[in-house]
């Protein structure tokens, strides 16, 4: 069935890691035209990919170099980062004229994304699948570094190191403990430091509270493609394997993720509504809605039961596509009035009711209302929390309240009420073009349709 | 029986609200065809599907969206005689005012957006109704959340409409919390959470009360009730169709009627005295608060309290079906004095102060005329709507105690109150401002749904109790007047609150409350919900956020960067030496998990 297309898999990663190098080698000079051409030819075997993956399911993926191969989360985050990619790398396109370099820029970014789809094809039930998705980790998370380095906003360079820092740290303690396990998830057993070592290494690169402190400047500080794709697609490489690895085989580190997990959703859920930086608040948010993503993988192992570990799974997709499309549409905003301050917004809905809308739904997405897929990861998480004490399913789901005040404030700040006077001195703000409608709404899209057909994803879990 | 039907029903609007909100977005009136369009096809539909339902026929359907592990994600129906009678009570109101807000609306420049917000509204409520289980419930419950949200903020450069919006969303959420938990506790304790399964269950194992009083959560976020009320009469901020909207057919309503629905869960002794005492603590307290307002809609949203605290009593006194019966009611009159108050503000150019009235009885004869018919109903006048339900739950009140039959005395004492001082202050007397002066009528599209929800349905509804479609909704045989106590204190309150009200704001050109007691008027005036949950925003919960903010940069970010900036290289130099040494990775190993572990007891011991 699938013959037609043997390398798909192959080329859904390759084709953004080889023309993003080509581009950072020999792209010196091209005509901006000519960088684009190559972006969307990058694009094209992913969304191939994609669409054979929503009609056929993983037994559509194939890789006859013997690299590659989905796994039911591999799958889903594949899926995910191809649409993820698709927006950051519009997005970068479409502000290619004012950037320095354009070359180097949008080829990093192509490897950014290649790499992270590099991670989630390599299987992670196989050793060299393993080793294969910790080095395409690798390759993306470097160009991570540099892009925000060079290419980033305020405090880019400090927050460039710490990034660095942290999640090169991150990824070594994790590897130590891949290394003690063999690779194998059946290795991790055999010593009880191994599952610690890989939940905090690799909890470093989801930014598992204490070691989140990278987080909210490196993304602030970071270009909106690259918040988009770390904080949507690659964060979630430490996740997977945590997942893989470390679910089910917990054991005294239980108790330790389960407080963590609740650090996240409940001390950095507070944090969030000290932020006065649109985004600031983004990235903060994104920061504790891992918090239910952990809790979802910690019942899951505490239980036993799949329903904590797809609830999570599907939270991971859906926040991806809702926190890249935030991203966005912050940047959106930064663009027609030059601040993230929130006090120095308002009022902007008369101007751009587009750019609201798309911003509130992006929004209403992340704090989990029906009709998105945020919705079913994160109710799910709190139904296969259902077994435990009260007080544990009281402090995870406060997130739905917590959640929603900080970010319809923000909403209301920066939207609704009279126009800034501030703002009604600059001249025409325009509202978002039908270009720049393209990567909220594909976004924003998708999550409405694992929103409305959860079977999207969940059929891919059953598999 | 045909789900198709219902298929129908429940995806027009959602058909309606993506056309109008996606590409009739600038074409405001093809949006409100489109939207009335398809209110006024839902109501038929509705009408049909109640028709050729056979009394104790249930309807179901069921479609499973997916798995999450054992947890099946599933939506469907479950209609019975009771659903489909509220189907065509939420189609029926609400169509009329869609047609209402065509001529309330003419002249807004949103009106795409306005008419997609009032479908998805139908579409999200219509769901509620329709769900066969807790997880669709909620599901369209927190859209019913957004939709409210979405229209509330319709005129969004105004600041209170901004705020409003944002508090009506979040202390909906604050219920829904309560309600998230208790969906949970259900499929803990019972392993499902459909209706029907989950009452076979609950049958054979009552439900602690802990269930009881998280589910009732939702009850009191999305009905308004005690303490988080305080949502309700900001969500004025709303155009007026809106408001009746809210009010009458749809939001508060929803919470009623799934208490209804699952009485079986909060049938607890300990949250029926709560949800007893709270609801007619609130209907007497709301009631007397309505009088020191000046504005007409805040003192109809007050008067909506009232009648919500007089439905929780209802439920507390283990009533559920005189409860439903109490909201169907209240959703015809309410809705036409909402309408009848839109009328009155678009005649009077956006004045909204009763104390600016004055005299529009005679320019305004038909809105007056519902208007009345609307306001009696409202006060219990035998035969008219609200009396059937009201007057049952009193009888109900007295024979449960005198405490509780004292407070919804005084409730129906204050109903009567507010309500002759509304019809004094805006309809009788001489006009006492400029814009009551230079009134007008309002045009046919806003006064024929007021003819019918406030002439036809408010005087006929009761009746209508006695017709056979009443035997399939299983709701309570049309009472016969009788002098009880109930309606000794009715009439009485009738008598002494309405008249004695006629006669007494007829003494001022101000409030003659404000004048006789200036004290008492400001003490009814004061929002002390509100003030102390400002309180607790501005002085517990912001202060609280900056300092865990403070250390989580201080500690968190500062110390933990030192740490790892500082420590883990070191380690990890150590460690690599002792490989290189040993050739150990066993040895290595220990020493990564020593440094991470102390790294981590040392972050949370300092935390």
């Amino acid at each position: 069935m699938v013959d037609y297309l043997p390398h798909l898999l192959d080329a859904a990663v390759f084709a953004p890691l080889v023309l993003g190098a080509l581009m950072l080698l020999l792209g010196r000079g091209a005509a901006l035209g000519t960088l684009a051409l190559g972006a969307n030819l990058a694009a094209l075997p992913g969304l191939l990919q994609l669409a054979l993956l929503l009609t056929e399911g993983r037994s559509g993926a194939n890789s006859p170099l013997g690299c590659f191969q989905l796994t039911p989360i591999g799958a889903a985050l594949l899926g995910m980062t191809v649409v993820v990619g698709v927006a950051a790398v519009h997005r970068a396109l479409g502000q290619l004229r004012g950037v320095e370099k354009p070359h180097a820029y949008l080829g990093l970014i192509l490897i950014l994304w290649g790499g992270t789809l590099g991670a989630f094809a390599s299987p992670l039930d196989q050793r060299t699948g393993v080793l294969g998705a910790y080095v395409y980790h690798e390759i993306a998370l470097i160009p991570t570094f540099v892009l925000t380095l060079f290419w980033g906003g305020e405090g880019r360079r400090s927050a460039a190191m710490q990034m660095a820092i942290y999640l090169t740290l991150g990824a070594m303690v994790g590897l130590a403990g891949l290394l003690m396990c063999g690779f194998s998830p059946e290795g991790v057993g055999s010593q009880p430091s191994i599952a610690g070592l890989i939940l905090l290494g690799l909890g470093a690169l989801v930014s598992l509270f204490p070691f989140h402190s990278w987080a909210a400047p490196g993304y602030s500080a970071a270009p909106s493609p690259v918040s988009m794709l770390h904080a949507g697609a690659l964060k979630k490489f430490g996740l997977a394997v945590i997942a893989t690895f470390v679910v089910g085989r917990l054991g005294c580190w239980s108790d330790l993720l389960l407080w963590l997990a609740l650090g996240n959703t409940v001390l950095i859920g507070v944090v969030c509504l000290a932020q006065r930086d649109l985004k600031q608040l983004v990235s903060w948010s994104s920061v504790a809605h891992m918090g239910p993503i952990f809790l979802g993988l910690w019942v899951a192992d505490k239980t036993g039961k799949a329903d904590g570990l797809h609830a999570a799974l599907f939270l991971m997709v859906a926040h991806g596509l809702s926190a890249a499309a935030l991203f966005s549409l912050a940047n959106d905003v930064r663009v027609r009035t030059g601040t993230y301050r929130i006090e120095e917004l308002g009022g902007l809905a008369a101007r751009t009711p587009v750019l609201a809308a798309c911003f509130i739904a992006a929004s209403m997405a992340s704090i989990g209302l029906p009709g998105f897929g945020n919705f079913w990861g994160e109710f799910g998480v709190f139904l296969a929390l259902r077994d435990q004490p009260l007080w544990i399913q009281l402090a995870a789901a406060s997130t739905v309240v917590v959640s929603a005040t900080y970010m319809l404030r923000a909403v209301a700040a920066t939207f609704l009420g009279p126009l800034n006077p501030e703002l009604a001195k600059r001249e025409a703000i325009a509202d978002l073009g039908w270009s720049e409608r393209l990567a909220p709404l594909l976004l924003l899209g998708a999550s409405v349709a694992l929103g409305f057909n959860p079977s999207i994803l969940t059929r891919l879990f059953a598999q | 029986m045909d789900v198709s039907l219902l298929h129908w029903i429940l995806l027009l609007p959602l058909g309606a609200a993506a056309l109008c909100g996606l590409i009739l977005r600038r074409a405001g009136a093809a949006a409100a065809i489109v939207s009335i369009g398809s209110a006024l096809a839902g109501s038929v539909l509705a009408l049909r599907f109640l028709g050729t339902l056979a009394p104790g026929q249930v309807v179901s359907w069921n479609l499973e969206l997916g798995r999450l592990g054992e947890t099946v994600l599933n939506v469907g129906y479950h209609v019975d005689g009771r659903s489909a009678l509220m189907l065509f009570i939420v189609t029926f109101v609400g169509a009329w005012i869609h047609l209402f807000s065509w001529g309330y609306m003419r002249d807004d420049g949103a009106r795409g957006r306005y008419f997609a917000g009032l479908s998805l509204f139908m579409f999200s409520i219509l769901g509620i109704v329709l769900a066969n289980g807790l997880v669709m419930t909620f599901v369209f419950w927190e859209l019913v959340g957004f939709c409210s949200y979405m229209l509330i903020a319709h005129y969004f450069d105004k600041d209170f409409a901004a705020a409003a919006s944002k508090k009506a969303f979040i202390a909906n959420r604050v219920g829904d919390l309560g309600f998230i938990l208790g969906i949970a506790g259900c499929l803990s304790a019972y392993g499902t959470t459909d209706f029907a399964a989950l009452q076979a269950a609950v049958a054979a194992k009552p439900a602690p009360a802990l269930l009881g009083f998280l589910l009732l959560g939702a009850f009191i976020g999305k009905s308004a009730q005690f303490p988080l009320h305080v949502w309700l009469t900001d969500a004025m901020a709303g155009p007026t169709p809106v408001s009746a909207l809210i009010h009458a057919a749809t939001m508060v309503a929803a919470g009623v009627f799934l208490m209804a629905r699952i009485f079986f869960l909060i049938n607890n002794e300990a949250v029926l005295q709560f949800c007893l005492w709270s609801g007619a603590g609130m209907a007497a307290l709301a009631g007397l608060c309505a009088l020191a307002q000046t504005d007409i809609k805040k003192s109809l949203a007050y008067s909506t309290l009232a009648h919500l605290g007089i439905m929780g009593a209802a439920l507390g006194l283990g009533h559920p079906e005189l409860a439903l019966l109490h909201m169907a009611m209240h959703a015809c009159f309410k809705a036409t004095l909402f309408l009848g108050a839109g009328s009155v503000i678009h005649g009077c150019h956006h004045e909204q102060d009763m104390l600016r009235m004055g005299g529009l009885a005679r320019k305004m004869p038909v809105t007056f005329a519902a208007f009345l018919v609307a306001t009696l109903s409202n006060c219990a006048v035998p035969f008219l709507a609200g009396w059937y339900s009201k007057d049952a739950i009193l009888e109900a009140a007295h024979a449960h105690g005198a405490g509780v039959f004292a407070l919804l005395a005084v409730a129906a004492l204050a109903t009567c109150l507010y309500s002759g001082r509304m019809i004094r202050l805006v309809f009788l007397g001489a006009p006492r401002g400029e814009a009551a002066e230079h009134a007008h009528e309002s045009p046919w599209t806003m006064l024929l749904p007021l003819a019918v929800l406030g002439l036809g349905y408010s005087v006929i509804a009761g009746t209508y109790l006695g017709f056979p479609a009443a035997s399939v909704a299983a709701l309570p045989a049309p009472m016969h007047f009788h002098l009880g106590a109930a309606s000794i204190v009715g009439l009485g309150s009738l008598a002494l609150g309405f008249l004695g009200a006629l006669w007494f704001y007829g003494r001022s050109q101000g409030d003659a409350l404000r004048d006789a007691a200036p004290g008492l008027y400001r003490a009814l005036e004061r929002r002390w919900m509100d003030e102390l949950y400002e309180l607790y925003l501005t002085k517990v919960q912001q202060p609280a956020a900056e300092i865990i903010a403070f250390l989580d940069l201080a500690l968190v970010n500062g110390l933990a960067g030192k740490v790892i900036g500082a420590g883990i290289p070191a380690l990890l130099g150590a460690a690599s030496r002792r490989l290189f040494h040993t050739g150990s990775i066993r040895a290595t190993a220990a020493w990564f998990a020593i440094g991470a572990a102390l790294i981590a007891a040392l972050l949370l011991g300092i935390l």
